[in-house]
């Protein structure tokens, strides 16, 4: 009779706890990482543990075991890899459009053809006081649109720097914590609702790494993982409860290197995917763009003085420089102070001459300074435009990916439903069954 | 395979941003006109636009430089009619004079109007253009011939006129210097000046004596030779002139083609953006309407 009766109340404990771990379930299926989690209910073997013995006419009732969790491994890997992949896409779309925006935020090919149509203007009429004032003034736009472009490049260089620290102390931080859940699982026993929420902690914890920089994560018996930055033969950051860290550096031509710092151990790391990757990416073309526009600049300065130098300005004496450089190629500042000392004419040739601004005509032909600013542009623009179409498709590629792992570890609340109308009805039934114990028992009580 | 909840809203959601920002991109397009609004949109395009934008400025100031040569080859060509009709008045003076009817005081009025004539083209020579530059100054800036006290004159100007760049690597020069327009006239042993020719007719004139016809024979030559150097220069003004309209109204042309090819690369197909436009509303309005229906369906709400 008391078997009835335990039977009865190892089904009711059973199935009251897993209603609770379907509400649980239900609670958390807006929160992102949490993985589905399922009671393990087994049959409670007969008293002795003996099951050979022919004649078993009772069992012992249900138990709840411990607490599943549908998480997937792999899956969760190609969740990682299609994020590195996406993030280093996405991170050099972000700073390529910024380089795009600085090289034409400030229309440097239409003013170096403004200054050029001015000293056109200038050769039509080379003793008119106007022209040679719209030409000076085209010349300081020139200079201002330089030096402008160079310190928007400035600017892109700085946000860069601050932009890859941060991420690079995100992702120390990150690894920090997943020291702390490694060392928690350690401690926890697997199977139970702590284990679960630990190891929903730890997945979510390698997905966010894995949108900084590639990592290679191999996990124990326990769950604990072991993280390497970049492939499985890159370097140890997390393992167990130790987390090392990883650090940024841009060289004085503008590339990017990381090192991961373990244990007192110092190694290059080469990041393959993820944000830190697109700005290593970003940071290439950066130097590439500096380096270009402060060529341009330095040729077209170089060039236009020597112009001028060959010449003779509106009093007849010999050219001074139009341009001067100051601390980079591109900072570009005019030199001259008034229109007159524009070098129009050849030396002793008159002031109605213009033979020198012609020369300065086939400068611009030989020099092809807004063919050169034009393609710098042009080649950052096919890159972005390449790099956005490869972001499209790995966006794609990931939204798979995650809808792939979801649809093993995620919540779905119509299952739910149905899973707590089955848990419920074996609840009413259990507990018909202590009744129906206690009726029996009753009618006993009652024979006199 | 199990749809997870949060899976069901983060996909709608995406799917509803991706045509917002489609719906977007193409209102941008229909409201600017333009299709490219950053160079990665189509970066041989970008730079293809570049280079129209490039030759329309170019052309812009070459327009304008032509202009200007046509203003001052205009007003050569009218002060030139002057001079050849001055040279014309002198010729008739000298027909006038070889004659040995006319007698001295009547030379002596020649001589006057011969001077009067010099004075009338050094005034000519000096003539400045609209921006009150000498017309026939050359390179330099100054006056082109000078008058002398004994009524000689003098001619300053040489070296060429400015040359005005008016297309690529293309020049016209806007004038002739005093020295080419006056100067070297032929006279069959070597060159000499119409000021020189004129003031030895007058002083041929003045001296009365023995031979002042064929003096005036000699003039009317020297006259006839400097008439014809002077209508060739009038002729080659003429010459540029009209190669300058030449290549204003070829400015033009192009100027039309590029704009066809500017457009077909930059502006956006009305008719297509709005079609697109209203496709991707109708998607998006179909795909909110099937979200709230699918999002409304729950298994709980069956559950009493």
């Amino acid at each position: 009779m008391s078997d009835i009766l335990n039977i009865g109340a190892s089904g009711v404990r059973a199935y009251q706890s897993a209603i609770s771990t379907v509400s649980d379930n239900i609670a958390n299926s807006g929160v992102e990482g949490y993985s589905k989690r399922s009671t393990v209910l087994a049959e409670v073997s007969s008293a002795g543990g003996t099951t050979s013995r022919q004649n078993v006419t009772s069992a012992s009732g249900v138990i709840a075991t411990g607490v599943a969790r549908a998480g997937d491994a792999f899956r969760e890997a190609n969740v990682r890899t299609a994020t590195s992949d996406l993030g280093a896409s996405d991170s050099a779309v972000q700073w390529l459009d910024q380089i795009q925006t600085a090289l034409t935020g400030n229309q440097l090919p239409d003013q170096l053809t403004g200054f050029f149509n001015a000293a056109n203007a200038v050769a039509a009429d080379p003793s008119a006081s106007a022209a040679r004032t719209t030409m000076l003034d085209g010349a300081q736009s020139v200079a201002d649109a330089f030096s402008a472009t160079g310190q928007a490049l400035d600017t892109v260089a700085t946000n860069l720097d601050a932009t890859a620290q941060d991420s690079v102390t995100t992702f120390n931080g990150l690894a920090a914590a997943l020291a702390k859940i490694n060392d928690g699982l350690s401690r926890n026993v697997s199977g139970t609702t702590g284990s679960a929420q630990l190891l929903d902690q730890r997945d979510q914890l390698l997905e966010q790494m894995s949108a900084i920089a590639t990592v290679s994560v191999t996990t124990d018996d326990v769950g604990r993982a072991t993280v390497r930055v970049g492939n499985a033969s890159g370097s140890v950051v997390v393992q167990n409860n130790t987390a090392g860290s990883l650090s940024y550096a841009r060289g004085s031509d503008g590339a990017v290197s990381y090192a991961v710092h373990f244990g007192g151990d110092i190694s290059s790391a080469a990041i393959g995917g993820g944000a830190l990757a697109g700005i290593a990416d970003g940071a290439q073309r950066l130097a590439d763009a500096q380096s270009r526009l402060g060529q341009v600049a330095a040729s077209f300065v170089d060039g236009v003085n020597t112009v001028q130098a060959a010449g003779a300005d509106l009093d007849g004496n010999a050219g001074q420089p139009m341009f001067a450089i100051g601390d980079t190629p591109t900072d570009i500042s005019v030199a001259l102070s008034s229109g007159r000392g524009i070098a129009a004419a050849a030396p002793g040739a008159g002031a109605l001459d213009n033979s020198n601004l012609l020369s300065l005509g086939a400068l611009r032909t030989s020099g092809d300074y807004e063919g050169q600013v034009t393609q710098l542009v042009t080649d950052s623009a096919s890159a972005l435009s390449a790099r956005q179409q490869v972001a499209d498709a790995q966006a794609a590629i990931q939204d798979n990916a995650i809808a792939d792992r979801d649809s093993v570890s995620g919540v779905s609340l119509d299952n739910e439903a149905v899973d707590l109308l089955k848990f419920q009805q074996a609840y009413s039934a259990s507990s018909r069954v202590i009744q129906a114990a206690r009726d029996i028992f009753q009618s006993i009580l009652d024979i006199r | 395979m199990q749809i997870s909840t949060n899976q069901f809203y983060a996909t709608s959601s995406t799917l509803m941003s991706q045509l917002s920002a489609q719906a977007d991109t193409l209102q941008t397009q229909i409201s600017t006109g333009k299709k490219l609004q950053d160079p990665s949109d189509d970066p041989v395009a970008y730079q293809q636009l570049q280079l129209l934008t490039r030759q329309t400025a170019d052309d812009t100031t070459y327009q304008a430089n032509i202009s200007t040569a046509q203003s001052l080859l205009s007003q050569s060509d009218s002060t030139l009619s002057s001079v050849v009709s001055q040279i014309q008045r002198a010729q008739e003076l000298a027909v006038q004079a070889n004659s040995d009817t006319v007698s001295d005081d009547q030379r002596q009025a020649i001589a006057t109007e011969l001077r009067s004539i010099v004075g009338t083209l050094a005034g000519l020579a000096n003539a400045t253009n609209a921006q009150g530059k000498p017309l026939f100054g050359g390179s330099q800036g100054t006056a082109p011939v000078t008058q002398n006290a004994d009524g000689s004159v003098t001619i300053n100007a040489t070296g060429s006129a400015t040359s005005i760049p008016v297309g690529q690597s293309q020049t016209v020069v806007a004038g002739d210097s005093a020295s080419d327009v006056f100067g070297g006239i032929d006279n069959g042993s070597g060159t000499s000046d119409l000021f020189s020719i004129l003031n030895s007719f007058a002083d041929a004139m003045e001296a009365g004596g023995d031979s002042p016809t064929s003096a005036a024979a000699d003039a009317g030559d020297a006259l006839a030779n400097a008439l014809t150097h002077v209508s060739d220069v009038q002729a080659s003004v003429g010459a540029r002139e009209k190669r300058l309209t030449l290549m204003s109204s070829t400015m033009t042309d192009t100027a039309a083609t590029r704009e066809t090819q500017r457009s077909s690369l930059e502006d956006t197909d009305i008719t297509q953006a709005v079609t697109d436009l209203q496709k991707t509303m109708t998607i998006l309005q179909a795909t909110q309407a099937s979200f709230t229906k699918l999002s409304s369906l729950s298994l709980f709400d069956y559950l009493k």
